[in-house]
């Protein structure tokens, strides 16, 4: 028993170096007073500096950011209708069609959803911007949130809601005390989805861009012809030190306040 | 329910607020005025210095957007819902969107500095008189080879890369002109040729070849020789310099047989909104002085003939970028063949791509 669980810990180990050494090295180079991202000849902040002073790659960052938390929220919001929706159609069959439909949109190629988005903006007379980028970010992440939310519905028990009506609850009610505080960790879990798919998406994103609008996974790609400047890692590496700190946050107020998180249990 | 409703508004008050920041941030850089021009370009294809000389020179806002092929640009154009006034595609890309009406005539009353272009690099076959397009930057396509890894032999012509020595160690660019181009040339053949019977031969001495090559491949081209997982490639000249100055153990020749000459070009797309500010553009990336800081930042070869005179001449001296023309056999422009002959092309390449060793 006690040597498998050490095997245990080790194959964690494992897994977790795999994932984060690309990340180290990446972050490690980003102080390369060299300029490439091999040989190592010494340690320099010019990159950072670099990144500070350069305020079009700023705007960008902001735009995904907005972007991502938008399309994310709304998405969620839809999403979690959608899922309430497919829960309560009475036949199977009509269900079964409805899902078919949601997970053709989440194996669908990217670059297909994208140059559709493209001939429909354009069709429709929409400038492509930050509402055409928002509005397909919306439309791709939707899918993902259905899908996580809807287990969540099927394993409540249905007595939870007869005993609600029992109870004097009207609809309302049902819907606000009873179905959202159970589905909580679903709708969270589908909400992160989102963001961190609207967060790193190119080629949807690439193909709805315009008119001074990007965002930084385009800006990034672009510049791959002329070779990457390390001015790349050293804003991978502080957006990553952000994401450590919003999580680590996060993890610290969820265990004070008891907060249901993702994942999280309830007191 | 109330938890998650404070979450949401939180969320929407934190977007709202970074909306806002990036907003504020675009006024005080001066690109939501009226007075913009949209410049569409690969990436990181232009010394910045320039669009901020530019801008003080003019008043007018550069706004710099970038594209990654120049598939994804002609799509992107030729849908419109945007406003590009300037973009910079390749030499088939141009007269492809002149076929399709994606441009809009330059006027050469306001590009005076066009004089001082090289006539070489001038009225080519994908624009006849220029029309439409300024040449940008120029190039060739080569081969980058390792001397460390070849015991110090040197190449000189694609019919080296046929040494029975060379067993696995070449790599090349995944196109079909290339590839194609290479075995015509190394016949003496044009690579523009659409005799069959000679194309049935180029192709056949590739199939000779595919013992040497090692693998086909995309971008990744760049970084394979550069951390000498191969000792040759057949890539451009702009790759080739950048696979340089990564790692100079490595070298580039142009082979003597002859081989394609490309070029990036200057263009106004019909979408562009200020014509007048896109003469204003070309005409300022056509001064020699800002020419040649753009070819030091950048790294290519810049088709600016006075250009040169302000360049250091280790740069403008070094035959691998700058190649002798009278030297070379025949440097190329790859002419538009037509849908049936590019198939065949096509065809022919994917046949050589499926041959076993």
């Amino acid at each position: 028993m006690q040597s498998s669980h050490k095997w245990g810990k080790a194959y964690l180990a494992v897994v977790f170096v795999i994932l984060y050494l690309p990340i180290g090295y990446l972050i490690y180079y980003s102080f390369n007073k060299g300029g490439t991202m091999h040989d190592f000849s010494g340690v320099t902040l010019d990159w950072y500096k670099e990144v500070l002073h350069d305020t079009r790659l700023w705007i960008i960052v902001l735009n995904t950011i907005t972007i991502a938390l938008l399309s994310a929220a709304i998405s969620t919001i839809l999403g979690v209708i959608g899922a309430l929706a497919i829960y309560y159609v009475k036949s199977q069959q009509v269900k079964q069609i409805l899902l078919t439909l949601n997970n053709v949109l989440i194996v669908s190629p990217d670059v297909i959803i994208g140059a559709s988005f493209l001939i429909l903006f354009t069709m429709i007379g929409i400038q492509l911007g930050f509402t055409s980028v928002l509005l397909s970010h919306i439309a791709f992440s939707v899918p993902i949130v259905v899908l996580m939310v809807l287990p969540k519905l099927q394993e409540m028990s249905p007595t939870l809601i007869d005993a609600a009506r029992d109870l004097g609850a009207n609809q309302w009610d049902v819907l606000t005390k009873v179905i959202l505080p159970y589905i909580t960790p679903g709708i969270f879990a589908g909400f992160f989805m989102a963001l961190t798919y609207s967060l790193d998406d190119f080629a949807v994103t690439f193909f709805v861009t315009g008119n001074d609008f990007s965002t930084l996974s385009v800006e990034i790609y672009s510049r791959a012809r002329q070779g990457i400047s390390l001015s790349i890692n050293a804003l991978s590496a502080l957006l990553f030190i952000l994401t450590l700190a919003l999580v680590t946050g996060y993890y610290f107020i969820s265990r004070r306040s008891g907060m249901l998180g993702v994942g999280g249990r309830r007191r | 329910m109330k938890k998650l409703a404070i979450f949401f508004i939180a969320v929407f008050c934190a977007a709202l607020v970074f909306y806002y920041t990036a907003f504020a941030l675009n006024r005080t850089e001066g690109y939501a005025g009226k007075n913009t021009l949209t410049v569409y370009n690969w990436g990181d294809y232009i010394d910045p210095a320039l669009i901020k000389k530019f801008e003080k020179q003019t008043g007018i806002k550069v706004i710099y957007q970038t594209f990654d092929s120049n598939e994804a640009m002609m799509a992107k154009i030729a849908q419109g819902g945007t406003t590009f006034d300037v973009a910079v595609p390749s030499e088939y890309a141009v007269s492809k969107m002149k076929e399709d009406g994606l441009l809009i005539p330059l006027d050469h009353a306001k590009l005076p500095n066009l004089k001082y272009i090289n006539p070489r690099f001038l009225n080519l076959s994908f624009d006849p008189g220029n029309r439409y397009s300024v040449p940008y930057f120029w190039g060739t396509v080569g081969i980058v080879y390792n001397p460390s890894m070849l015991g110090g032999k040197k190449i000189t012509s694609w019919n080296d890369l046929w040494d029975p020595d060379l067993r696995n160690q070449i790599l090349l660019v995944d196109g079909a002109r290339e590839v194609i181009g290479m075995g015509l040339n190394s016949l003496h053949y044009s690579l523009n040729d659409t005799n069959k019977q000679h194309l049935r031969q180029a192709k056949e001495k590739l199939d000779r070849l595919v013992p040497n090559v090692k693998a086909i491949v995309g971008d990744e081209i760049k970084m394979l020789l550069a951390n000498e997982e191969a000792a040759i490639g057949v890539v451009w000249s702009g790759d080739a310099a950048e696979i340089i100055s990564e790692n100079d153990k490595l070298d580039y020749v142009v082979p003597k047989e002859g081989s394609n000459l490309w070029f990036d070009n200057m263009v106004i797309p019909k979408t562009a909104k200020n014509i007048e500010g896109a003469h204003k553009f070309i005409n300022f990336m056509l001064d020699p002085k800002n020419a040649a800081q753009n070819a030091e930042y950048v790294g290519y070869s810049t088709p600016n003939e006075k250009a040169l005179d302000y360049m250091p001449k280790e740069i403008t001296e070094d035959k691998r970028f700058y190649p002798d023309f009278d030297s070379i056999g025949n440097l190329e422009v790859y002419k538009n063949l037509g849908k049936r002959m590019l198939a065949y092309y096509n065809e022919l390449f994917l046949e050589f791509k499926m041959h076993r060793k």
